[in-house]
């Protein structure tokens, strides 16, 4: 066949290689599951978890690859997109190997979980390099609709249905809103679908005529903005974290948030590139308003579980910071701290998880006192808490520093002053709950650490849960001082994108041209 | 199709309903066929009509419950709001039709002979990965389709539940580990 064998030799099919990997996974990971049923079990996790590490190896392998554009226009397999696929692997395999002991407990069946997060995984990987809109839309719903099944994992629990049906209804509409606004940029560039040529067809229009544009940006926005949960698309964001099994949200507030800001940067960047001044004037106001409402409603919050809900929501706003800096080190820096975010963030759920294996509960009051009974465990959560805010020798604090520093020099005054304010507020929060765990006295320990179980870790899946937690810490505490190596690569990464390189050099132009402007 | 579509959603009976979509779908099928894409037109009678409503049905009849609606009070200020924010979007939406100046396609729908082997060779060429992993992702709704429909064996659970409770020495029921926060 002449045209098969024209398009095969087109496709540069090596660049999904980890992709690839990560579906042999999903795929044996069910067979095997079929064959073997229950007895696959004690193995089975660590199988997803070496096909996720080795995806990564893939991706390292993949680094600087000269060319990086595949199937023709729908991937885009550049330095950019594999940090940020890195990420989600890197989120996916760790968040399994926290979920062995809790999902055991529950009774559920651990395969189809494992395989469920693969195709989330899979799908928050392709979404990072997807560069074509059908690809964005195709990859967008695996990784919706994957979230939608694992939050409704615990079937019997009535929150967790209510989680599942209103992550579903949201979801799906904020979908189909997303799909609405880029049929509009379909139609506006006269039928091209790859975002990195569309804006070569785009036209904007004067006045009235660019109204199409908008709402196609607006509607847009409001599909990503949803999946990284920015004010005001964040309704959902509290109830589905409560309502579903812990691993679950540690995944979603780490992995999908990454692909999710992986998304806005290509797409906004390139598509959008005739309308920079609107998106960045829209991602303003999302940053403030998630800042302000996550912060702020998290100190109200009784169950530690919204509590980090609403405070994900927050970190959202700080991350958006880089992205409406829109230099290189607004980019290094979403980069940099969505990487530290991994580990600070699925610490301190790993703490959670723990808690709740050993007494049931997750309510900050319950915390009290747990300094006496599980050093671990209190030291894990203080850490990982007290980086989540920001405080000096951690990694929080670099990260935040670095994303302030690119907004200050991008000129963003206010928006760095109210991110500012805000992370004071959140230091009240994360500060609560460490110094209920430390600082109580024995007569005011809560009930629940009364009757803490003895600490033993040879129980099955309990291991995993502490390798994670000490991996997690490790990385939590060293990360800041040693985040030179991490730096540089967000760097590169970012400098050797060619999707970022086009808008960085017409904003220099820009910036010297005004300047030239003003020394006259 | 506007009729229809209005008599979805303003009838009360939830049956009539269902069969007016229908009718929305059989006239948006209309409109693809006066847009040249008979592939679509067929594909959307086929998967519209004779599935996705025939499932509307059976879901409908399947509950069959009468229940009466309590009157919620102030009723008509809500519908107003929602006719009013339709309303405007409609018109937003009218406007940038209207006024969007659309490059159209310079093709001429005469040249494409057939519509099904364009579309096979789109699928086949420039779209072959979002094509691809659609298979992925269908697999995987079946399969959760199937985790979320299956009969769970809860006394087995239960029995190995009650190994790693003792082992673990949880005292709480397993089901409300996962937020007991409440």
């Amino acid at each position: 066949m002449d045209f098969s064998g024209q398009i095969a030799s087109l496709l540069n099919a090596s660049a999904i290689l980890p992709e690839a990997i990560v579906i042999v996974t999903l795929l044996l990971v069910l067979i095997i599951d079929l064959i073997f049923g229950r007895k696959s079990v004690p193995w089975l996790p660590y199988f997803a978890i070496a096909g996720l590490l080795a995806s990564v190896i893939a991706l390292f392998y993949g680094w600087d690859n000269p060319n990086p554009t595949s199937f023709l226009g729908s991937f885009t397999s550049d330095n950019l997109s594999i940090v940020f696929r890195g990420t989600v692997a890197l989120s996916t395999a760790i968040t399994i190997l926290l979920s062995i002991a809790y999902i055991e407990n529950t009774g559920t069946s651990l395969a189809e979980f494992v395989g469920i997060l693969l195709t989330a995984t899979l799908g928050g990987m392709l979404l990072c390099g997807a560069s074509e809109l059908v690809m964005i839309f195709v990859s967008l719903e695996m990784l919706s609709i994957s979230s939608y099944l694992l939050t409704g994992y615990m079937k019997r629990d009535p929150r967790s249905n209510e989680a599942a049906l209103k992550y579903l209804l949201i979801g799906a509409a904020s979908s189909a809103i997303f799909l609405y606004g880029s049929s509009l940029l379909y139609g506006l560039s006269g039928g091209v679908t790859n975002i990195n040529t569309i804006t070569a067809t785009l036209q904007a229009g004067e006045g009235l005529e660019s109204l199409g544009l908008a709402i196609a940006l607006v509607f847009m926005v409001a599909g990503i903005a949803f999946k990284i949960s920015a004010v005001p698309f964040h309704q959902w964001t509290p109830d589905v974290y409560e309502g579903s099994p812990t691993p679950v949200v540690a995944f979603l507030s780490v992995g999908s948030k990454a692909a999710g800001f992986a998304i806005a940067i290509r797409l906004f960047v390139t598509a959008f590139a005739s309308v920079t001044e609107e998106w960045h004037f829209i991602f303003t106001a999302l940053a403030i308003l998630s800042m302000v409402l996550g912060n702020v409603v998290a100190l109200a919050q009784t169950s530690m579980k919204r509590m980090l809900a609403y405070s994900s929501i927050g970190q959202a706003g700080f991350v958006m910071i880089g992205l409406v800096a829109d230099t290189q080190a607004g980019y290094s820096s979403m980069i940099f701290y969505l990487f530290i975010y991994l580990f600070m963030n699925l610490g301190a759920f790993a703490c959670i998880i723990l808690f709740a294996l050993r007494t049931g509960t997750d309510k900050i009051s319950d915390y009290a006192g747990l300094y006496q009974k599980d050093p671990l465990l209190t030291l894990g959560l203080s850490l990982c808490l007290l980086s989540l805010g920001g405080i000096p020798p951690l990694a929080g604090f670099f990260g935040k520093i670095y994303i302030f520093w690119a907004g200050w020099q991008a000129g963003l005054y206010g928006l760095v002053l109210v991110a500012l304010i805000t992370s004071v507020i959140s230091i009240y929060y994360y500060i609560r709950v460490v110094k209920m765990m430390v600082v109580k006295e024995p007569y005011e320990m809560s009930d629940i650490v009364k009757k803490y179980p003895p600490v033993r870790w040879n129980m099955p899946g309990m291991r995993p849960i502490q390798v994670g937690l000490v991996f997690l810490l490790i990385a939590t505490s060293l990360l800041g001082i040693l985040s030179n190596p991490v730096v540089t690569i967000a760097n590169k990464s970012v400098s050797s994108s060619l999707v970022l390189k086009a808008s960085l050099e017409a904003r220099i132009n820009n910036i010297s041209a005004t300047e030239i402007k003003t020394v006259l | 199709m506007i009729g229809t579509a209005l008599g979805v959603v303003l009838l009360d009976k939830i049956v009539y309903s269902a069969f007016l979509l229908a009718g929305v779908f059989l006239s948006i099928s209309g409109l693809y066929i006066l847009l040249n894409a008979d592939f679509v037109a067929a594909a959307q009678i086929l998967v519209y009509v004779g599935a996705v409503n025939v499932l509307i049905l059976f879901a409908i009849m399947l509950v069959n419950k009468t229940e009466n609606f309590q009157e919620v009070k102030g009723r008509w200020i809500r519908q107003i709001a929602t006719a009013l924010v339709c309303f405007g979007l409609f018109a937003l939406l009218a406007t940038m039709v209207l006024v969007t100046p659309w490059q159209l396609s310079v093709i001429s729908p005469a040249i494409i002979e057939n519509t099904i082997v364009t579309i096979g060779k789109h699928f086949f060429s420039d779209y072959l990965l979002p094509f691809e992993v659609l298979s992925v992702l269908l697999l995987m709704a079946m399969v959760g389709a199937i985790i979320l429909a299956r009969r769970d064996l809860i006394p087995t659970a239960q029995k190995t539940r009650e190994i790693y409770t003792t082992s673990l020495t949880l005292p709480e029921k397993p089901r409300d580990l996962i937020s007991s926060g409440k």
